[in-house]
């Protein structure tokens, strides 16, 4: 840089226009789209319709019906994170399972921390997500391959998953009576009977803010914090 | 509990005061640090200026000898929190004393090193006192985040950001599977509090065993994780060689001590009711350990990575006295931990100021450190030789007990298996004193001398691991206190 | 009422899939993601709980919270250590930082 203060060069302009090539087109952007959506479409309509015939002969309830609708979405956007190959639709399929979970939260009786889970996740950390994929990969090429241990990986997952579902239907779980706290009792009882741990909490934060700072901050800040 | 403003419970905040001691000196020298240039604050004003805060916080915690008082249900202070309370706030006392001509030569960002020392302590020993699930795991996160980011502050080292990147997305999937574990846990137990866990896991009906089970070998995973047993021990060469020194004797001191100090709490209290269910876990990962750690130690020739197998081996023995859970060994455990941290901070000494003056850190490079540097050699002589096990020093006597108490529990197995592993680990540290000892000096063959602070840390190591060697009754009778406190807490 | 064990078996598959991608994934960011999906099991095992067997209904709730809040200080913390490898090598792979041994 810093050649002189002339007149602005075209050329150069013109080059770095090519910087938007590297961006799917308008045209494959849609046309992924449109075909992730009907795909999507089509899936989710039978298992819609076979929801709904069941609600309406009674089998299950309307709540359960939301249940698996939600359930449904957290673990398809789940999958969708873990699997995609373009990390930027990875990452919205994230954005699909957090939301999921947080209606899930919300059947669960707990309005606030679904409310927590949207702020933090849809708010902070999807963002912060992108930003680094837009700052690192996806940059250049936001295709990844994955590695070649993914058999492998398939295996334990399938094993851990087959352990999991066993030992949790195992066990007799007592009777359900789920409670519904307010949101002013929520508050008064973090504060009072978990002071210790929201003062930790606070530590913590401070910590990982520092973390983040030192690491992300430009190399030339450290030369000249080392020369002083 | 089920009201919500009415139960009365205690706000002592004068409990919590050590602690806060500590953080707000943290807060203080992050707060210098910024502003050096308006100050005028010279460079040994930071460690100073911790050193001074943690002293001041170890004094305090000297009130609490021989009392016991909780702190609204979530912290306890007794005489384990005291032991280990001095054990913390003295090892990372040591540590900044022994490391700050390193730490300026090679660490970015001095203040935030200092100040995420002394938060993580207090994480450490939060770990040693909480009462409530809740305020243990943050603890362990408080202490986890502080040396994620303490392994990437090496200053000019490519290996320092890649290490502390396995370690932070390894630490995040253990605390993940430590926290799906607890989860478990709490839905058997119906609660977070160590007193009401072990209520209701000593009433329980059996139905929910597979769950328990799950939650056990899990929240074994996790600790095992943080404590570098095999086979969760992955990221701990990586993590110590990429390390700044001082920040892999922190690793290897502070970061194990905390995590056996939750494992203590957590296996003596609540889940002790259900030890028939965890003791062979133990077991197999003791076994597994003290194996691998000192088989694959035999093979290294960097320093660090040398070290950090040695201390995977030494977790190894760590886990015999878990497994084998009683009064008896919770206390043996804490008089080996004693030993262990200054045997291993006397080495990792040694080899900071070995590093300030070479460079090097390659096993290959002591050579001839006998001849250049005698008063050095001998430190990592005795060091190397008490983590061996040899008679008169710090590691014989702790051992013995160890191992001692070990067999009273009905494992004698596994003590054969840790008498085997010691013998093997002996070949491995005599052939890095042969390095130094037989082996005449490559290069500069100068005599050098370490710096005045050097002599200081050493010599009050060197001193500790021989004394302790020969008059342990002292670490004895306070390691015994201690698990009397931590039983008695339940 | 929905069964508890419906978001416990929800719960444990997310966990897996968790697992599955940080296994699989080469990529820092996309292994930071999976550890996200593993810790949302993690806090729906948390309320499912806290919600039908704590009588007191509580503790779960506050841990849930504290999960959520711990996970999001993670990413921050682990997406500048990403950020600062990617400047000096170039690579977000974890497999491409390999001056250590794995």
């Amino acid at each position: 840089m810093g050649a002189g203060y002339g007149p602005p060069d075209l050329t150069r302009t013109i080059e770095d226009l090519r910087v938007f090539d590297r961006l799917p087109l308008p045209s494959q952007l849609d046309r992924t789209i449109m075909a992730g959506g009907t795909i999507a479409g089509l899936v989710a309509a039978p298992v819609l319709i076979v929801l709904l015939g069941l609600q309406i002969t009674g089998t299950i309830s309307a709540v359960e019906m939301v249940f698996y609708m939600a359930a449904g979405v957290v673990l398809g956007g789940a999958l969708g994170a873990v699997l995609i190959k373009n990390i930027v639709h990875a990452s919205l399929s994230l954005i699909a399972t957090l939301l999921g979970v947080a209606a899930l939260y919300l059947l669960l009786l707990t309005e606030f921390i679904a409310l927590v889970q949207v702020l933090v996740y849809g708010g902070g950390v999807i963002i912060l997500l992108l930003f680094a994929l837009m700052m690192t990969n996806a940059q250049d090429d936001p295709i990844v391959q994955d590695g070649s241990q993914k058999p492998f990986a398939f295996g334990v997952a399938v094993l851990i998953g087959g352990v999991f579902v066993t030992a949790l239907l195992d066990a007799q779980w007592g009777d359900p009576t789920a409670a519904v706290i307010p949101f002013v009792d929520f508050g008064a009882r973090i504060f009072r009977d978990f002071s210790v741990p929201v003062i930790i909490v606070a530590v913590l934060l401070d910590i990982a803010l520092t973390g983040a700072f030192v690491n992300a901050r430009r190399a030339e800040a450290h030369d000249e914090e080392g020369r002083s | 509990m089920t009201d919500v403003l009415g139960n009365a419970l205690n706000f002592r905040y004068a409990l919590l005061l050590p602690e806060i001691v500590i953080a707000l000196t943290a807060v203080a020298i992050l707060f210098l640090d910024a502003f050096k240039a308006e100050f005028k604050v010279g460079y040994r004003a930071l460690p100073l200026l911790a050193v001074a805060g943690l002293l001041g916080a170890g004094a305090l915690s000297l009130v609490w000898v021989n009392e016991t008082d909780e702190f609204s249900r979530l912290i306890t202070v007794d005489n384990f929190t005291t032991f280990f309370r001095m054990l913390f706030i003295g090892t990372t006392v040591i540590v900044i004393v022994g490391s700050h001509e390193y730490i300026e030569k090679h660490v970015n960002h001095h203040g935030e090193f200092y100040a995420l020392l002394l938060l993580s302590t207090v994480g450490a020993i939060y770990m040693a006192a909480a009462r409530d699930l809740l305020t243990a795991y943050l603890s362990v996160e408080v202490l986890s985040f502080s040396l994620y980011v303490a392994v990437s502050l090496a200053k000019n080292d490519l290996r320092s950001g890649e290490a502390a990147l396995k370690y932070v997305l390894l630490g995040g999937v253990a605390s993940a599977m430590l926290l799906y574990g607890l989860s478990l846990i709490y839905g058997v137990t119906g609660s977070t509090q160590y007193t009401e866990m072990a209520a209701a896991l000593s009433a329980s009906d059996g139905s929910t065993d597979m769950a328990l089970m799950l939650g056990l070998v899990l929240v074994i995973g996790g600790l095992g994780f943080k404590a570098s047993a095999v086979p969760f021990h992955m990221w701990t060469p990586d993590a110590y060689e990429g390390a700044p020194i001082p920040v892999t004797a922190y690793l290897s001191a502070t970061s194990k001590a905390a995590t056996f100090a939750l494992i203590l709490r957590w296996f003596a209290g609540p889940l002790y009711p259900v030890a028939e269910d965890w003791r062979w876990m133990m077991s197999t990962l003791a076994v597994a350990t003290m194996v691998v750690g000192n088989l694959v130690a035999l093979q290294q020739t960097n320093l660090k990575r040398f070290l950090a197998y040695s201390s995977i081996a030494q977790v190894g023995y760590m886990l015999m006295a878990v497994a084998g859970m009683g009064p008896e060994t919770a206390s043996a455990l804490l008089v080996h931990l004693g030993g262990y941290l200054v045997t291993n901070l006397a080495v990792f000494t040694g080899v900071i100021h070995f590093y300030n003056r070479t460079g090097k850190e390659g096993i290959a490079d002591l050579k001839g450190l006998a001849e250049t540097n005698p008063y050095l050699a001998l430190v990592l002589t005795a060091g190397l030789f008490s983590l061996a096990g040899m008679p008169l020093l710090a590691g014989f006597f702790t051992k013995f007990i160890l191992f001692q108490a070990v067999v009273e529990a009905d494992y004698l197995w596994l003590v054969v298996v840790g008498v085997v592993a010691s013998t093997i680990s002996l070949y491995y540290y005599l052939m890095v004193i042969k390095q130094m000892y037989l082996y005449e000096p490559v290069g500069d063959t100068t005599r050098w001398r370490i710096s005045p602070t050097g002599y200081l840390t050493t010599g009050a190591l060197l001193a500790a691991v021989v004394v302790l060697g020969i008059w342990g009754t002292p670490l004895y009778r306070v390691s015994h206190e201690a698990a009397l406190a931590l039983f008695a807490a339940g | 009422m929905i069964p508890i064990e419906n978001f416990l078996v929800l719960s444990a598959l997310l966990f897996a899939i968790g697992f599955y991608g940080v296994l699989a994934r080469r990529s820092a960011i996309l292994i930071l993601m999976s550890v996200e999906i593993m810790l949302a099991g993690v806090a729906i095992n948390f309320i499912a709980f806290a919600s039908y067997l704590d009588h007191d209904a509580f503790s779960g709730l506050v841990f849930a919270l504290f999960v959520i809040t711990v996970a999001a200080a993670e990413v921050g913390l682990a997406l500048g250590v990403v950020l600062r490898l990617f400047r000096e090598r170039r690579t977000a792979n974890v497999d491409e930082a390999n001056s250590l041994k794995w």
